[in-house]
């Protein structure tokens, strides 16, 4: 048990050698303040990374399964051995024909098919060409349900003009690069033409900046019925769109559930192997940067308590003539040790907070002329809780050696003078 | 003999190990301490006299032979429990008084009290300011180690060696680091503490004319007891 002498000889300690435990606090104290920001600032980068390569698709897929048409070679052989030859030839069907016909029936389910998931989308997609006056190019279109879409990416909120979730049948709404691109304004007339030859007319009824080159650069929304009247599905989809509420869980619910569905189910996670790989690194880069300065710490610590250790070796001589037992002597050290490392994060958690909220008020203008903080932050208790955490265990395994040649001192050769 | 002894040596020997060098420093040495007895030990250099303390103070262990304080058997005590007891029962006068330095002289002079909790520390306060005033440094409680003469950290450390109200105090050549009137200065107060606390004083010195005023005198030579003198007991 830690006695009231133990704490006084301990306190008594640091105080005297007030410089060096100052220093040694410094050093616990940057250490835990790295933690708290390298962390903090990593993830915040991360998470913006991710949210931007995904921020503008939906964090899993729900697709018609492939039609790979059975080759005559998988065929069961009929039973009689006649040696009759069967003939054919492997077609692969048209990419067309891959759609999702009863999704009004799937899309209930859906709905309520896990609790992490936040907005379902039933999509039309496929490529148009786009026609205004003479200027005729290709455009990918999007058949959605407004509100239903909006959950996946919030296209109103980020409106330039005009309206998203209002929009009619006969309505399309773009991205202001590619309004800027076509000459196209609010209210202005285009014509898209389907991979069949249907071609419509539509109006501009909103131009949005969503900060996703993905949408605002060659995409077209167009609502639901418009987009199967396109791209003739009649009342089929092509996909849906699954929303997230954490979408580093898409591939665990996709695996949940892809086994209830007859579709093919794809997380974000897999179709971006390279940056999931990047941010895997980054983690490991972090996670280093965070060892080497936590061990920085702990030899902060063990020093100023050897340098402690060597320089009261004769009062620890005396006090355990005078009846201090080698416990008692250790648990002396090894109070030091944690009272270093909890003034250093006394200290350290304020100044990392300090630091970050000051980074989070910085706002700077980006290429795209949207006003944004260039830090992701959101400081977690966790992390502060965890930075000390570290930082205490460290003191704790820093003050182990020295204490235990501190509890092995012996009185005998101290009294004599050696 | 008037009470049963403080301190009893029985057949005691010590031997030193080192890899296959044996060095005997003691050997078969019998001998008691009483109550309020005042023992001076003396004999020369490398005589065995120091080891004799420690091993009566339980600061090191005998190779053969018995020890017991107040009776009690304590040759076979692990070291946890030699702690409890010297922290205890006994006190200890060094030639280096070795106070702690970030301490104060009242503090210091209670340190064995409070390694028993604090409770008892402040139990003992009162008298330790009363033998600290007695001793002349009532105007230094406040004070650090490092403001005070070689002689008066050294009365200190005679004080805390006391604090625990000891049955015996062991002091190794307490006035060898001083000069001629600190030392007298110190031993006169150990006699005098001595008296007035009954508490027996062991005290191990080079100075015949110290060692003459003891109550008794335990010659060692090449780690025999040679012979005593005087003495209550």
């Amino acid at each position: 048990m830690l006695s009231y002498f133990m704490w006084s000889v301990a306190f008594r300690h640091l105080r005297y050698s007030i410089s060096q435990s100052l220093l040694t606090i410094g050093v616990v104290a940057i250490s835990v303040l790295l933690i708290i920001y390298l962390w903090t600032i990593i993830s915040g980068t991360q998470t913006r990374i991710v949210q931007n390569t995904t921020g503008s698709l939906p964090h899993i897929t729900v697709e018609p399964p492939e039609r790979t048409p059975l080759g005559a070679w998988n065929l069961p052989m009929p039973d009689d051995q006649s040696g009759k030859l069967y003939v054919g030839e492997v077609v692969n069907l048209p990419r067309g024909l891959e759609r999702i016909e009863d999704w009004q029936l799937w899309m209930p389910y859906l709905d309520h098919a896990d609790p992490a998931i936040t907005a379902v989308s039933p999509l039309v997609s496929g490529q148009v060409f786009m026609n205004r006056g003479s200027r005729r190019q290709s455009v990918r279109i999007l058949g959605v349900l407004q509100a239903r879409h909006n959950g996946i990416v919030e296209i109103e909120k980020n409106l330039v003009e005009g309206r998203f979730l209002a929009m009619n049948s006969g309505d399309v709404v773009m991205g202001s690069k590619l309004a800027a691109d076509f000459g196209v304004k609010l209210r202005d007339k285009v014509r898209l033409t389907g991979p069949e030859g249907v071609a419509l007319n539509f109006t501009v009824a909103g131009i949005h900046n969503t900060g996703f080159g993905q949408i605002d650069d060659g995409l077209v929304f167009v609502s639901l019925r418009d987009g199967q009247s396109l791209l003739g599905l009649s009342g089929s989809i092509s996909s849906f769109g699954i929303k997230l509420a954490d979408l580093y869980t898409a591939e665990q619910v996709a695996q949940k559930i892809a086994p209830g569905l007859p579709f093919k189910v794809r997380s974000w996670v897999l179709d971006n192997p390279n940056l999931f790989r990047t941010l895997d690194a980054q983690s490991q880069t972090r996670n280093l940067i965070l060892l080497m300065s936590t061990i920085a710490s702990g030899f902060g610590i063990a020093s100023i308590l050897v340098m402690v250790v060597t320089s009261k070796y004769r009062e620890i001589g005396i006090l355990k003539a005078m009846g201090a037992t080698p416990a008692d002597i250790q648990q002396i050290f090894v109070i030091e040790g944690v009272l270093l490392a909890l003034v250093g994060c006394l200290v350290g958690v304020p100044l990392g907070v300090g630091l970050l909220e000051l980074l989070a008020g910085i706002r700077s203008v980006g290429p795209d002329g949207r006003v944004d903080a260039p830090f992701l932050i959101q400081i977690e208790p966790a992390v502060l809780v965890g930075a000390s955490l570290v930082a205490l265990v460290t003191g704790g395994i820093a003050s182990f050696f020295p204490a235990r040649r501190a509890g092995k001192v012996d009185p005998m050769q101290v009294i004599r003078g050696n | 003999m008037s009470a049963s002894p403080v301190v009893e040596l029985d057949q005691v020997g010590k031997t030193y190990y080192n890899g296959a060098v044996e060095t005997p420093v003691l050997f078969d040495v019998s001998c008691a301490i009483v109550p309020g007895e005042f023992v001076a030990i003396v004999g020369g250099s490398g005589s065995g006299k120091t080891t004799l303390l420690n091993l009566m103070g339980l600061l090191d262990r005998p190779t053969a032979g018995e020890i017991r304080i107040e009776s009690v058997k304590v040759t076979g005590l692990d070291e946890v429990e030699r702690a409890r007891v010297r922290r205890d029962r006994l006190g200890f006068i060094f030639q280096f008084h070795y106070l702690l330095p970030e301490f104060t002289v009242i503090e210091n002079a209670l340190m064995p009290c409070r390694m028993r909790g604090r409770e008892f520390e402040l139990a003992q306060e009162p008298r330790m300011r009363e033998l600290l005033a007695a001793v002349g440094l009532d105007d230094k409680l406040k004070a650090r180690p490092a403001q005070l003469s070689g002689g008066q950290q050294q009365r200190v450390a005679v004080v805390r060696s006391l604090a625990n109200n000891p049955a015996v105090v062991f002091a190794d050549e307490p006035t060898g680091n001083l000069d001629s009137k600190s030392g007298r200065m110190v031993f006169d107060l150990m006699k005098r503490l001595n008296r007035d606390s009954g508490t027996a004083f062991v005290m191990v010195t080079h100075d015949d004319h110290f060692a003459l005023e003891a109550d008794r005198v335990i010659r060692i030579r090449d780690g025999r007891i040679q012979g005593t003198k005087g003495g209550k007991g």
